[in-house]
């Protein structure tokens, strides 16, 4: 058998990534998008993204992977993927309408004895009641994109998860020579429990960040230091070196929300106990609330017209996107201050604040500030010196969620360091 | 549901009428009213029975359409407990949504309490679920869903913890009748050892909150607390410390089971930024200070 030719429908972040890692392995790749605009960005080697080690692999790929705009190159490929990325509004809910237009379209230009495959993150049950495609040469993909880190799990998948309308027939031999070349566990099942599968790999993840936040917040009352507990979970096998143990600022990003938001939705549809749902995020909200907090109890409570440095507006690191980002939020409740912004990759919107200023860099959003606030752990924060922060802040908090600053340097520089998971400093008045 | 406001900035309203202006909380607001130069109207019980049936038609024809009505009044427990207060309670409640279901004004005031939630939650928020333990409780909420169904004007819900200040006639548990103790007897017993936790709110800062929700033309909801919890034991040692005279802390074995209460007030901090709250120690210490100024005429 000739090595089969790949396509890829819809070229933003999920399907830009997963079909660079697919040409990686040495298929040919034919990479449509109808948004013309995009379709000549990518082929100038311009992303759109940001993502670590996609402009090189791109490159690396050359002539393999191939950019257009004409829906009818599809018609050559014998496995298509089908991509986009799926917009979800502010209750968690996925708008799945682009996604059926798309493989409306494509279905229509493709070889009809070639593959379907719909990568894009689907509800429970969207798959079987599609209808645009045989059943037995239609799949659904569970993607496992990880913004800041989706060219390595793409690259490298712990496992491939596979539903299949009849998961006791073999998997049909092309696309079994695709996912074979990941040299990973395929995992076949139904449809529906494929789509599920991937909200239970969310829900587990919340449900390890959730307890993270819950006892790092009782670190921070009884003078424990939840950083020196992580470390033992992890080398415990039921937990796992990889477990999700770093406490943070609520779920956010929009992904683990709308897998929430479903859950939440199928448990109310057929009458199923689901209160764990609405307690992680209930503690998802209540964590995001927490720089404020402290900056409340600090700062904002004391000092006349307080002037705030904020580090990182991106709702994680290595990323464009402030989708429900802790940041913005923060931004927003903090209309009584002078705020100074300061992040990587997103030029902070003035239309957020009034009384706004965006830095040039991360130093100068500590000038004259009553309090230095590190919203994304940017990895370029870790180099900042407290010496350097403290000698051009005002005052002296720094709200320091993810521990980027060396602590001990910090104090050391009289700087009152606030960490998740760790006892609070006492307050210098 | 939390607190939104009508005006961005502090407005003066054109007249406030502090309905339970004998009440302990009712007094200091509106003394407050005239201190910082907003007209305000008292209403006592003593100036009219809201239980009466007459007494919504009473009320409204003292209300004007720009008038914003802080509710305060309501038989406290220390009144009675029982299915008659509760009744003569939401007798009141309803003469006040017939008053302003006759005349629509600027602005409803509801001073509801903290005992709409239960102790199943030790965290409580605006979130949290209303779910009374008693009538006392059953009694504020029902209040609270009368003037939201029947009110005919802009409303908030201000749910209050444990308010204590000079002055205060309530002799519940807490700092309030641990001082009257300290002094009187040189001695405070606890309920077992004092562990329970609770969160007290010095009157001045609760009075200058329903400030602002009245001159920020607030409507919705919010919890009024410091966000911060004591145990009935440290509430009894730092009124001990400031008594004047040697006083024994004297625990007792406990009959019910503990019982803890914290609020989260991001809510509070988002409505009203830069709001400063007295710690319990710091309320304590301006308390005595009132008592002092008081006592010496």
């Amino acid at each position: 058998m000739t090595s089969p030719v790949v396509g890829f429908a819809g070229m933003t972040h999920l399907g830009l990534v997963s079909a660079s890692a697919v040409a990686a392995r040495g298929f040919e790749l034919v990479c449509f998008d109808p948004d013309r605009a995009l379709i000549d960005r990518l082929a100038g080697q311009d992303m759109p993204v940001l993502e670590p080690g996609l402009n090189e692999l791109i490159r690396g790929n050359g002539a393999r992977q191939r950019f257009t705009s004409a829906r009818g190159d599809l018609k050559a490929c014998d496995v298509v993927y089908v991509a986009p990325d799926v917009p979800t509004d502010e209750e968690g809910s996925s708008d799945v309408s682009g996604l059926t237009a798309l493989i409306r379209d494509v279905s229509a230009v493709m070889d009809p004895g070639a593959v379907m495959v719909v990568l894009s993150q689907v509800p429970p049950g969207y798959t079987r009641a599609l209808g645009l495609w045989p059943l037995e040469r239609l799949y659904y993909q569970v993607e496992t994109l990880v913004f800041g880190q989706a060219v390595e799990r793409a690259l490298k998948p712990e496992r491939t998860i596979v539903g299949c309308a009849e998961p006791a027939a073999p998997l049909e031999a092309r696309f079994r020579t695709v996912l074979s070349a990941f040299g990973c566990p395929i995992l076949p099942m139904r449809y529906e429990s494929a789509e599920l599968a991937k909200i239970s790999i969310n829900c587990c993840l919340v449900a390890s960040v959730t307890v993270a936040n819950t006892l790092a917040q009782v670190c921070e009352k009884i003078g424990a230091d939840w950083g020196e507990i992580a470390p033992a979970l992890k080398l415990d096998r039921r937990i796992g070196a990889y477990a999700y143990l770093a406490p943070g600022l609520g779920i956010a990003g929009g992904n683990l929300e709308r897998d929430l938001a479903t859950v939440q939705r199928l448990s109310e549809s057929y009458g199923t106990e689901a209160g764990l749902i609405a307690a992680w995020r209930r503690n998802s909200r209540y964590r995001r609330d927490w720089p404020l907090r402290r900056l409340h109890e600090r700062v904002l409570s004391r000092a006349k017209e307080p002037v705030i440095g904020i580090l990182g507006v991106t709702y994680k690191e290595n990323t464009h996107s402030i989708k429900n980002s802790p940041a913005v939020a923060l931004i927003t409740e903090l209309m009584s201050c002078q705020l100074r912004v300061f992040d990587p990759a997103v030029r902070a919107s003035t239309d957020w604040h009034p009384h706004m200023s965006v830095s040039e860099n991360a130093l100068a959003c500590c000038d004259g500030a009553d309090a230095l606030v590190i919203m994304t752990p940017w990895p370029q924060f870790r180099s900042l010196k407290p010496s350097d922060i403290a000698a051009r802040l005002r005052g002296r908090v720094v709200v320091d969620p993810f521990s980027m600053l060396d602590r001990a340097a910090a104090i050391a520089a009289g700087l009152e360091h606030i960490v998740l998971g760790a006892p609070l400093p006492v307050h210098a008045e | 549901m939390t607190l939104s406001h009508a005006y961005s900035h502090s407005r003066k309203p054109d007249r406030v009428i502090v309905l339970g202006s004998g009440g302990f909380l009712g007094r200091n607001l509106h003394r407050a009213c005239a201190a910082s130069g907003v007209a305000a109207t008292g209403l006592a019980s003593s100036d009219i029975d809201l239980s009466d049936a007459s007494a919504g038609a009473r009320l409204a024809k003292l209300l004007r359409p720009k008038d914003v009505l802080v509710f305060l009044a309501a038989l406290t427990p220390d009144k009675g407990r029982d299915s008659a207060t509760l009744m003569r309670n939401l007798a009141v409640a309803r003469a006040v949504c017939e008053a302003t279901r006759a005349v629509a004004i600027a602005q409803v005031v509801y001073a509801s309490s903290d005992a709409v939630y239960s102790f199943d939650n030790a965290l409580i928020s605006e979130d949290t679920p209303a779910a009374p333990m008693d009538l006392y409780g059953a009694m504020h909420r029902t209040r609270e869903l009368m003037l939201a169904a029947e009110a005919k004007s802009p409303l908030a819900v201000l749910r209050l913890t444990a308010v204590y200040g000079a002055g205060d006639t309530h002799n519940s548990y807490g700092p309030n009748r641990f001082l009257r103790q300290a002094v009187k007897d040189g001695r405070i017993p606890l309920f077992g050892n004092g562990e329970e936790t609770r969160d007290h709110l010095y009157v001045d800062d609760a009075v200058n909150v329903i400030l602002k929700v009245v001159s920020h033309g607030s409507t919705g909801l919010l919890n009024l607390a410091t966000g911060t919890s004591a145990t009935f034991r440290t509430t009894a040692e730092m009124v001990a410390a400031r008594a004047g005279r040697a006083v024994e802390i004297a625990p007792s074995a406990r009959q019910n089971p503990e019982t803890h209460r914290h609020f989260d007030i991001t809510n509070l901090l988002r409505a009203f930024p830069g709001t400063r709250l007295k710690s319990l120690d710091e309320g304590l210490a301006a308390m005595f200070v009132d008592m002092r100024a008081e006592a010496s005429g």
